[in-house]
């Protein structure tokens, strides 16, 4: 990692969202302290971390693979926290039994994990976690062994649970969606340094390069020839393909061929082949054409057309 | 019926009624003899240039030896029940088992010139010799010593074995307390019998290996005061006499072997054979019942005593030659001080190694088997 | 219709023997064991029964002579107190070197499942293992002359002053002895070093199956590494640690060899075994007393089982 400066405000919902490798999972190492800065600060609520070993941080994480403790029932691993820290029996065993209610588990703290679905795993991760309130709380990738119904559902309920605990929440995913539905801002991460940050909404539609356009959501990125074309001269620009409308050739701002068409259910998404001013340049643009509205079939001449304020310039890398 | 049947040995039940045929004369060689020996017994010139009793025999009577070396008594007995080899050096405890179970087979003296130079005493051994039949030819035998470190006892060697029995100061000036050793193997109960036959006349003991209820406990509890004194127990020729150098231990039962040795290796180490006497060991060469090349047996058994053999043997082993004239005819390296070195002249005093068994001529004994589970107790310090 | 034919090849033995093999799975499995399941049952269970037979016949007092009719007579003489003392000396030693092995084992397993790297784990695994390669009686022998009395450890002693620590240590009742080498203490650390890689190999591996995560969950959760160590690495390297306890337990109760040449001569099980069937030839006695570590075993391993040791297999 290499240059890297965040400021994550209290009670946030905040995601780190990037590609394997891209250091956010090592950005979250640094604060819950399992990897030591070579350079550089942590600080939490403004203290530095730099002397301060894991166990004495007020941050807890909730593992990717969980890490529940095999040898130990979900009672037990939920109570590790509070037994550590030298809480008496009866008190930290209540207090088990209401974080286990809080994430839907009552009834199962006899049980061992690998008697466990992935999900009740991760809510017993989460339960563990959360026992001794941390002040943030660290997730790294929680919802990426489980499947899309179920991500789904735990999305809905982590994001509930962070608005009712008011702790800040402190999230790695790669998985751009998970990161817009859930966050309040985002960090987008490329090969060690942030190419973004910012409120999910905004790293959407205004992406600050190629990377982030490329990476979150699935924009047509255009050369600077190409831009100007859709009017936006001198610079890379994005362009989503929702934004765009097909419209009749005649007198259309840009025309081109229909080149393939894939089937989305919500809609359909087009591939266009078009040219710019010159003739020369050509481009593949993908336009989102809505359910209710005719898909042109393969090979006819369309029209594109846009609200001006939709094509984004942006740095080239 | 059934009670006395068993109550009566396997041994006795055994005792052939019918002498088993002998060979009557003998034929051209087969080409081969194989023998059970024990280990070093039978040297060619392969451990040590200077020992070889094997090659001259081969090229004179183009029989092809072949050893097979066995480490205990029981190894040798179940060998030759497996059967194939031609001959066994068999100790004492072995031999008339032997007998017993009809593996070997009587020996026609007659066919074997040189009996007539075996030493006197040995001729009619009662380990080889049954109902006045003989079952081998005598190989060797040797003394069980006392063993002592001349630095601790000086010019004055121990005369009894008492310093190894009774608790005393050495002429060093220490206590003789965990500087002596006893040999692990439950026959050295003879040894503590031995001791008492000379101390304790009123027990009445006849023979170290016919004891009675009586006779046999006191023998236990003098061993039972010995264990305060042993540090460890041994069996292991090689362990005893790293243990004389390194363990410091002033005296043991031990063989001529260990004291030859320790001496060729300069250590003060001296031997005798107390006053009380001595246990001892004597091996007999047998041949197997269905010997497969029985004239290459009897000119083995001929070679034992004609050749170097005998005189190479006792050096090389540290023990005595049955032919007596071995010690003294320059057939091989033994001198007559080697001889008297290695106890010769103590025939009379040595009470040879023989299994106790409950029918015993004094009536009835107390069995080996018995022996075996109380050493192993005594030891254990019960 | 005769060419459809013609163009299918000929099958000889080995195609019909293939496609029976096909059809029944079970058949091969069946032919492709039956050998190694036969040596199993004859050699090993055979030779097992056969003992445990002999085991309760008995020695006739009076001949000597082996009572071929069941008894429990011989195993009530297991009781006597000098064979209950073999039996107790065994089973004492196989625990103390068996714990001490394990203490021994756990740091030195666990800078290699968690530290060591590339050549330096090379280096461990050489230096586990290495002792493993020379004979076992050279081991053995070489030890007895580092313990004996004027071996180099009371030499070493003595140099630095200590030999009144050492002639302590020997003058303790019940474990000491004229020096090292005949003394029980002697004993214990020839059974240790000779059956400690047995514990670090099994001890290692299993540490190395505890995910660093599970470490890091630990200590997040505010453990400091003591405690991580006792409520989380030591549970999960259970199942090793008892694999190595197997392993020094066992061939501990089993060894003949080394109380033989290091200690005060004073029998093991396994020495009263050899003796017992040796030269005695009271095979009854010997057969019990060889049932003996079996029945150890079965009980440690029924512990171990309750223990939950065997639930990571």
């Amino acid at each position: 990692m290499d240059d890297v400066s965040l400021t994550i405000a209290e009670g946030e919902f905040f995601a780190m969202l990037g590609p394997s490798g891209s250091g956010k999972t090592t950005c979250l190492r640094l604060i819950s302290g399992f990897e030591k800065p070579t350079s550089g600060v942590v600080r939490i609520f403004g203290e530095d971390m730099g002397a301060v070993p894991p166990n004495q941080r007020q941050v807890n994480t909730v593992f990717q693979d969980y890490a529940l403790f095999p040898h130990m029932n979900v009672r037990d691993n939920v109570s590790y926290g509070p037994m550590v820290r030298g809480v008496d029996r009866r008190t930290r065993l209540a207090e088990a039994e209401r974080l286990l209610a809080l994430v839907h588990l009552d009834g199962f703290g006899d049980r061992k994990p690998a008697q466990l679905s992935g999900g009740q795993r991760q809510r017993v991760a989460l339960a563990r976690a959360l026992i001794n309130r941390p002040r943030v709380l660290l997730l790294d990738e929680p919802l990426g062994a489980l499947d899309l119904k179920l991500r789904e559902a735990m999305q809905d309920e982590l994001k509930k649970l962070q608005r009712e605990l008011g702790i800040t929440f402190v999230f790695v995913t790669h998985d751009q969606g998970e990161a817009l539905s859930m966050a309040d801002r985002v960090a987008v991460f490329s090969q060690g340094r942030i190419a973004q940050v910012g409120p999910a909404a905004e790293i959407y539609a205004r992406p600050a390069n190629r990377f982030v356009a490329d990476f979150v959501g699935s924009s047509n990125i255009l050369p600077p020839l190409m831009a100007a074309a859709f009017g936006a001269p001198g610079a890379w620009a994005s362009l989503r393909p929702e934004a765009l409308r097909i419209v009749p050739a005649e007198g259309a701002r840009i025309r081109g061929r229909v080149t393939g068409a894939r089937y989305l259910g919500a809609g359909t998404r087009l591939a266009v082949a078009v040219s710019g001013h010159s003739g020369k340049e050509e481009a593949e643009i993908a336009v989102l054409v809505p359910a209710a509205q005719m898909v042109p079939s393969e090979g006819a001449m369309v029209g594109i057309d846009w609200d001006t304020g939709a094509v984004h310039p942006m740095e080239p890398a | 019926m059934k009670r006395i049947l068993t109550a009566t040995t396997a041994l006795a039940m055994a005792l052939p009624s019918i002498t088993v045929a002998q060979v009557k004369e003998l034929g051209a060689g087969e080409g081969e003899v194989s023998i059970v020996a024990w280990p070093g017994y039978i040297e060619r010139g392969e451990t040590d240039k200077a020992y070889d009793w094997v090659t001259k025999f081969e090229e004179k009577t183009g029989c092809k030896v072949s050893i097979k070396t066995a480490n205990t008594s029981d190894e040798m007995v179940a060998l030759m029940n497996e059967g194939g080899f031609d001959l066994v050096t068999a100790s004492g405890d072995a031999s008339l088992r032997l007998v017993a179970g009809k593996r070997v087979q009587p020996v026609n003296i007659d066919l074997i010139p040189s009996w007539k130079n075996i030493d006197d005493r040995l001729k009619d051994a009662p380990w080889h010799t049954v109902d006045g039949v003989h079952y081998g030819v005598p190989y060797q035998w040797g003394p069980n010593v006392l063993a002592y470190n001349k630095d601790v006892f000086k010019d004055a060697p121990p005369k009894s074995w008492s310093v190894v029995f009774e608790e005393q100061t050495l002429p060093d000036g220490k206590s003789n307390k965990g500087r002596v050793q006893a040999y692990d193997g439950p026959i050295y109960i003879a040894d503590a019998a031995l001791y008492l036959m000379a101390h304790k006349p009123d027990l009445g003991i006849k023979s170290p290996y016919e004891l009675n209820e009586d006779q046999y406990k006191a023998a236990l509890d003098l061993l039972r005061g010995q264990r305060a004194l042993v540090g460890r127990y041994w069996h292991d020729a090689m362990i005893q006499v790293d243990d004389f150098k390194n363990e410091g231990v002033a005296a043991s039962s031990s063989w001529p072997f260990q004291v030859g040795l320790l001496a060729s290796e300069k250590f003060p180490i001296g031997s005798v054979v107390p006053e009380e006497g001595a246990t001892g060991w004597a091996d007999t060469t047998m041949m197997a019942v269905d010997a497969p090349h029985p004239n290459c047996s009897y000119m083995w058994m001929e070679h034992t005593l004609s050749s170097n053999l005998q005189s190479d043997l006792s050096v090389w082993f540290g023990a005595n030659p049955v032919v007596p004239a071995a010690c003294e005819d320059k057939s091989g390296m033994q001198t007559k001080e080697g001889c008297a070195a290695n106890g010769m002249g103590d025939f009379e005093k040595i009470h040879f190694w023989t299994t106790p068994t409950a029918k015993c001529s004094t009536g009835d004994c107390v069995p080996y088997y018995r022996w075996v589970s109380d050493y192993i107790a005594v030891i254990g310090g019960r | 219709m005769s060419d459809l034919h013609a163009s299918l090849p000929a099958r000889g033995l080995w195609d019909r023997l293939t496609a029976l093999f096909w059809r029944r799975p079970g058949l091969l499995v069946g032919v492709l064991i039956a050998a190694p399941l036969l040596w199993l049952g004859v050699v090993y269970v055979g030779s097992l029964i056969a003992l445990l037979v002999q085991s309760f016949y008995s020695i006739d007092e009076f001949s000597g002579v082996v009572q071929r009719e069941f008894t429990l007579k011989t195993y009530a003489e297991l009781l006597r107190p000098a064979n209950a003392d073999i039996i107790l000396r065994t089973v004492t030693m196989a625990a103390a070197v068996t714990v001490a092995s394990a203490i021994l084992a756990f740091p030195i397993a666990y800078y290699a499942a968690r530290f060591a790297k590339g050549r330096w784990k090379a280096a461990f695994y050489l230096g586990i293992m290495l002792p493993l390669w020379s004979s076992y009686l050279v081991k053995v022998y070489a030890w007895k002359m580092i313990l004996s009395k004027e071996g180099i450890i009371s030499w070493a002693a003595n140099g630095i002053g200590a030999g009144a620590v050492l002639d302590a240590l020997l003058a303790l009742p019940g474990i000491g002895g004229n020096s090292l080498s005949t003394s029980y203490i002697g004993t214990f650390l020839v059974f240790v070093y000779v059956w400690l890689p047995y514990m670090i190999l099994p001890m290692q591996a299993s540490l190395e199956r505890v995910p660093q995560s599970m470490l890091e969950a630990s200590a997040d959760l505010g453990a400091g590494g003591l405690r991580t160590l006792w409520s989380v690495i030591l549970p999960l390297a259970l199942p090793g640690v008892i694999a190595g306890s197997i392993f020094t337990f066992s061939l501990t109760l089993g060894d003949y060899i080394i109380p033989q040449i290091i200690g005060n001569s004073a029998n093991f099980i396994g020495m009263a075994v050899y003796q017992l069937q040796g030269t005695a030839g009271n095979i009854p006695l010997a057969a019990a007393f060889a049932v003996v570590p079996i029945v150890i075993m079965l009980v440690y391993l029924g512990i171990a089982r309750k223990l939950g040791a065997f639930d990571a297999l």
